[in-house]
Parts: C-alpha cells; sequence; structure tokens
C-alpha cells in the first residue's frame, strides 16, 4: 500500500503541515502541559508518539485529518489544526490546538481558518462542527471569532462539550 | 514526502502487507479482547482506532513497522508482525500478535521469521530485541523458537516486561538454527511426519 501525500497549507505566518519525527520533542512537551488538557492530554512520551503516528495514520484510513503547525520562518512546532473523526465522534471535526508559547498571537484563529476553507474546497467537509468543552473559553472565544454558532450540548468520550457548527464556505463568504 | 510505499513480504502460506482500513474490524476485535492484555489491551473502540492509526502511521515516521499478515490463498488476515519502534523503547522491538482464533498454526513463527530476514537484508539492521511479558508464556516460545536468548543487562520498556535478544545477522545466516526455523515452517505448511492413511485400530 502506499500512504498519501498530506497536503501543505501556508497561510501569511504559518506552514500546515505532515507530522515527522522532529515534531516528536514538541509533540512531548505539549502532552505534558496543561494545553492538552482539552485534547485528551497530559500523555507521557509513547503517549505522545503514538498521537504523532496516528494523526497520520487518522489521514489513510479517512482521507483527511490533522496538521501539524509550524511557524514559516523559524520552524518551529506551534500546535495542531484540522479534522478528526474517531469511534465517539458524530461527525468530522475541526480541532485545533497550540502551545502556551503560541498563544495569544492569532496562530490559531489563522490556522483554524485555513484548514476551515482547505476542507470546505477539497476535502468535501463544510459547515462541520467543533466539539469544545464549556470550561474551555479560548476556545469558546475562538469558535465565536469563527462565526461559529452553538448548537447543542453532548459528550465525547465521557465529557460533556458543547458543538458548534461552522457556517459553510458558502455561508461565510 | 509521503508517498511511500510499504514493501510486501510473500512466504509459503502468507503475505504480509501494510495495515489497511478495511483490516481494521479483524484488528479490533482481538485488540477489545482479553487476547491484548499482553500488548497493552483489552482496548475501548477510541483507543483500538487509535492505536490502528498509530500502527500505520509509524510507517512513515519510521520507514519501518507493523504488516497485516494475510493467508495466501484465502486472504483473510491472521494477525501482524514487524518492526515497533515508539517513543520510551529502547531498542527496536520485532513485535507479533496471532489473533486468537488464528493460534497454533505456525503463523507467527513464518511472518516473524520473514520480517526479521528483511530487516537485516534489506534494511540493515544489526540486530533486534522482543519486550514480552514475563507471563506470556506462548511468546517467550516464539522467541525461543526464533532464537531470542533472555538479556537480562538490557533495559526494559518499564521493568515489567522481559527483553529476549535476536541473534545478530551474521549469526543468523546459514546456521543450524536458521534450517531449523525453516523446517519447522515447512511441516507447518506440510506436516510430513501426520500419518496418512494410518491404520484405525
Amino acid at each position: 500500500m502506499t500512504l498519501p501525500a498530506i497536503p501543505r497549507i501556508e497561510t501569511d505566518r504559518l506552514v500546515l503541515c505532515a507530522p515527522v519525527l522532529n515534531d516528536l520533542p514538541a509533540v512531548t512537551a505539549f502532552f505534558a502541559s496543561e494545553q492538552s488538557h482539552w485534547v485528551g492530554g497530559p500523555k507521557d512520551a509513547l503517549g505522545a508518539s503514538q498521537t504523532l503516528n496516528a494523526t497520520i495514520g487518522h489521514w489513510v484510513t479517512r482521507g483527511f485529518g490533522m496538521w501539524y503547525v509550524t511557524d514559516k520562518l523559524t520552524n518551529a512546532w506551534l500546535g495542531c489544526v484540522g479534522f478528526m473523526f474517531a469511534p465517539g465522534w458524530d461527525e468530522p471535526e475541526l480541532g485545533w490546538s497550540v502551545s502556551q508559547n503560541a498563544q495569544g498571537q492569532g496562530i490559531a484563529f489563522e490556522a483554524t481558518q485555513a484548514a476551515r476553507a482547505y476542507g470546505a474546497k477539497h476535502l468535501n467537509l463544510d459547515g462541520v462542527i467543533s466539539y469544545i468543552n464549556p470550561a474551555n473559553t479560548r476556545s469558546l472565544r475562538l469558535a465565536k471569532r469563527l462565526e461559529a454558532t452553538y448548537e447543542r450540548a453532548t459528550e465525547l468520550l465521557g465529557t460533556p462539550c458543547q458543538v458548534h457548527r461552522h457556517p459553510t464556505l458558502q455561508e461565510a463568504a | 514526502m509521503l508517498d511511500f510505499a510499504i514493501p510486501v513480504l510473500e512466504t509459503q502460506r502468507l503475505i504480509l502487507r501494510g495495515p489497511e482500513a478495511e483490516d481494521y474490524p479483524d484488528f479490533k476485535a482481538t485488540f477489545a479482547s482479553y487476547r491484548s492484555r499482553f500488548m497493552g489491551g483489552p482496548l475501548n473502540e477510541y483507543e483500538a482506532w487509535m492505536l490502528y492509526a498509530a500502527e500505520i502511521g509509524h510507517w512513515n515516521i519510521r520507514g519501518y513497522g507493523m504488516w497485516m499478515i494475510h493467508d495466501r490463498e484465502t486472504d483473510e488476515t491472521l494477525g501482524m508482525a514487524g518492526g515497533w519502534f515508539p517513543a520510551k523503547w529502547p531498542e527496536r522491538e520485532i513485535a507479533w500478535i496471532i489473533w486468537p482464533d488464528k493460534a497454533g498454526h505456525g503463523y507467527a513463527l513464518e511472518a516473524t521469521h520473514a520480517a526479521r530476514n528483511y530487516f537485516y537484508n534489506q534494511c540493515g539492521w544489526e540486530g533486534a530485541v522482543s519486550y514480552i511479558d514475563p507471563k506470556n508464556l506462548d511468546s517467550i516460545r516464539l522467541a525461543e523458537r526464533l532464537g531470542a536468548q533472555k538479556d537480562k543487562e538490557a533495559a526494559t520498556i518499564d521493568g515489567s516486561d522481559a527483553v529476549y535478544r535476536h541473534p545478530s545477522p551474521d549469526s543468523l545466516t546459514g546456521s543450524q538454527l536458521e534450517h531449523g526455523i525453516e523446517m519447522e515452517i515447512a511441516h507447518y505448511a506440510d506436516p510430513l511426519f501426520k500419518p496418512k492413511g494410518w491404520a484405525i485400530d
């Protein structure tokens, strides 16, 4: 079998790209940090490496997935963004998370906008949802800024969360 | 960077191919069962799916990984075997798992022997280990049939596993051990000593 190419997306400041082994130290640090608590963390080094590998495998099995977000100039790992659809998910989700040192610079906004537009244009993923923990005020604010609207309360993997629906490409235009 | 083809290995009874999305139900069934207790299981649906995705991504990140073992004739899956090297693993591991209802036919021996030969002859590995739960007697016996020996000095993953060190390529190639492995596989494929037309009395 051949593993598919994960598309590369460039924005003003960022590159969205496939995970590589060099990302592992930053990903391991992320999963040891509090920021990871919203996305299944904390995880130990083994859990972080399995997650990195699974991010690639998700693209292979689903044809879409999450990108790693890197700084266009320094190549530093800043976080991840993209589509997730695993057992327990009602439909493909647009998710995001950024490391602590990347917060407060509009990086998640820039990355998520790019991923959302790519999904709508190329992956047949338009008007998707985001699952957000009601205590995650940063992500709730970002969802609002992205003009996603609250749809319902639900549970994801046993954790209460809200479903927010993104505008379709047409609605956003 | 990703367009990468997972090699296909063929043996007398088996074809080893990269894990495909369609093979997932067989994987999930085994990892939901008690059979997976020595491989970090049993896992719930989400965990099993993510592990399967990680098995695929491992190929991309390391350039090697776990193959899905298929029956040559029926194409059904029988288990997995190959190389495994996630974070916290002290050394590259040769690993295997056979679905519970496919055990006892020498499939793990045949698949693992082929995988190890591939790593030694095509990837330039100078050796490998297998990390085995000391209670996993079937796997310990397989490691020993493959010529691996318990290495009490070697670093373990977390202290609860035993390290079995595989023979080096030099000590394996052309050895009596290699002939023995191949003879055992041949006997599984065609049991020479099974009585045929034996008198019933």
